[in-house]
């Protein structure tokens, strides 16, 4: 024991000027000589939650050799909605609020997803304005969600401003979605057969502004982390996810397309009203953390473009089709998917004719997600394992539905 | 898009899989025996199928059915696959074919009751050991009543 202290040399303080680079600063320390040559052992570590959307419900079981993680096993639980239990005792107009609260940011995609399967049941042909507004509502939903996203990417790399710009925006963008729903959160808006209440007077001058505000701030979020080079030490190269390995690990959405693959359900599998929308498809070339930052910025910018032309477009009409008080699809079984934020959200909906889902599966993304980064993650540091969960952009509430 | 039914016919038994398939409201549906259902996804993966997006099961009230959804995005299309186990049966992993698979499978198996061979980590994804497989009919949800006094 004697001889280990013995090699500890405390350094004195220096003469003013005779700085000498090789000596540590005064009062610290070395470390005892042959400490790198010390045989260690692999830890085991409970990692997380560490992202604000993995919040209980994630934790990364890691092995360490160091800062290194050698292995990592995705480890969820326990949200527990049951959503897909309950649905099958809910009537079909209620279950759009089961699907609120599985990806609790990107509510109006679960909503349209479970409106658009009950619509293919019954064979309901839905208002063109009402498939406008569907669209216009997405679309705004979706900036908010990358907002949200964009913010707490920042915090995994270290970086707090970003968050509190981004939330500023994101304030704006949950004002118009509670003056057109009622709720910040779970919207309960999308109906089968169009939306629940037409848009509010004086909604579009609202939307207006933020559409022209956002023009200027998208740009500045983006310049903010993509033009800091720390960030870009932090993004390039790490976490790459190749087309084949997105193939085989089933990644949809900004995931996927980060990847190079021209696959987006808006423009391959147009539903609601997008066929009739003018908007591009951003792609990334590598896959890397980088790779999948770029692409949802540039989603920021199209779905601005797309938010201005429903605005400017919007038809007249009614906002939903003649639909009965109660719903009672035919027995049959439908699968309906939509773009969500973070890639495919689809649902299986099978029925027997009763006035609820005989069986309702939630499909989300995120699930696929955390498949790859299992797979990913191992081989890099601490710290990367940070990045690729935000990159990757996991919400565990479809998750742990 | 909706490939061609024969196409999906011709594809599963040229592995030998005996297949009846149908263009229902679902999609373009290949049912197989439960014992071919490998099989017939590595017939798939080597078809252009690069992906499997969904694996989900269905407790029919007699059996559990269940789904594979698989894409081809170089043919741009979408075929499902679909057999029936019974009840607390066994089912083969496909992670081999798809790796995908590894964590639906984990979810169904466990929420349908079923046991999962050939699955490098076959424990429960969700919830605990000793919670009943969930999805399955005759485990009800509770009411009111029971949630009050509990």
């Amino acid at each position: 024991m004697s001889d280990a202290r013995d090699d500890i040399v405390t350094v004195g303080l220096l003469a003013e000027g005779t700085h000498d680079p090789g000596t540590p600063p005064a009062g610290i320390r070395r470390a005892p000589t042959g400490v790198d040559d010390l045989a260690t052992e692999h830890l085991i570590v409970n990692m997380g939650p560490q992202h604000p959307s993995t919040h209980g419900v994630l934790r990364l079981l890691v092995e360490l050799d160091g800062e290194e993680i050698k292995n990592a096993e995705v480890t969820l639980g326990y949200l527990h909605r049951g959503i897909e239990k309950l649905a099958e005792h809910r009537r079909f107009d209620a279950i759009g609020t089961l699907m609120d609260r599985g990806d609790y940011v990107s509510g109006i995609m679960g909503e349209t997803a479970v409106a658009l399967a009950v619509e293919q049941l019954m064979e309901i042909e839905v208002p063109r304005r009402a498939r406008w507004i569907r669209v216009m509502m997405a679309e705004i939903n979706r900036i908010a969600t990358h907002l949200l996203w964009y913010g707490t990417m920042g915090l995994d790399t270290g970086a707090m401003g970003p968050f509190l710009y981004a939330m500023r925006d994101r304030e704006s963008l949950l004002d118009i979605l509670e003056a057109v729903s009622g709720a910040r959160m779970m919207f309960n808006y999308v109906r089968p057969g169009g939306v629940v209440a037409d848009l509010p007077v004086g909604i579009d001058t609202k939307i207006r502004e933020f559409c022209d505000a956002f023009d200027t701030y998208v740009e500045e979020h983006d310049a903010i982390l993509s033009g800091n080079e720390i960030f870009q030490a932090r993004l390039n190269g790490i976490g790459v996810i190749d087309a084949e390995k997105a193939f085989a690990f089933g990644l949809t959405g900004p995931n996927l397309r980060a990847a190079g693959v021209d696959f987006d359900l808006r423009k391959r599998r147009p539903y609601d009203a997008y066929d009739e929308m003018d908007f591009d498809v951003p792609l990334g070339t590598t896959g890397d953390a980088m790779d999948r930052f770029s692409v949802r910025m540039e989603e920021m910018r199209q779905s601005n473009r797309i938010i201005r032309q429903c605005i400017e477009g919007m038809p007249e009409g009614e906002h939903t089709a003649k639909v009965p008080k109660v719903l009672r699809p035919p027995a049959g079984e439908v699968y309906a998917s939509v773009e969500s934020a973070r890639g495919e959200v689809g649902v299986h909906l099978v029925t027997d004719g009763g006035m609820s889902p005989y069986r309702m599966h939630y499909h989300g993304p995120s699930l696929y997600a955390l498949q790859a980064l299992e797979d990913i993650i191992p081989g890099h540091l601490i710290a990367d394992g940070c990045v690729m969960i935000g990159s990757t952009d996991i919400m565990l509430g479809e998750v742990d539905r | 898009m909706r490939p061609g039914i024969d196409d999906i016919r011709t594809l599963v038994a040229a592995a030998g899989v005996a297949v009846e398939a149908e263009d229902a409201a679902l999609g373009v549906v290949a049912r197989v025996a439960a014992h071919d259902a490998i099989d017939a996804l590595s017939a798939f993966s080597a078809g252009g199928y690069e992906s499997l997006v969904d694996f989900d099961g269905i407790d029919t009230g007699e059996a559990i059915e269940l789904t594979w959804r698989l894409r081809s995005y170089s043919m741009d299309c979408e075929a499902y696959l679909k057999t029936t186990v019974a009840y607390d049966a066994e089912i083969h992993s496909a992670w081999n074919v798809y790796p995908s698979a590894l964590m639906p499978e984990r979810e169904t198996a466990e929420l349908l009751g079923l046991r999962l061979a050939g699955h490098p980590n076959p424990k429960r994804l969700f919830t605990t050991d000793g919670i009943p497989p969930l999805l399955r009919k005759d485990v009800a949800i509770r009411s009111e009543e029971e949630v009050k006094n509990r």
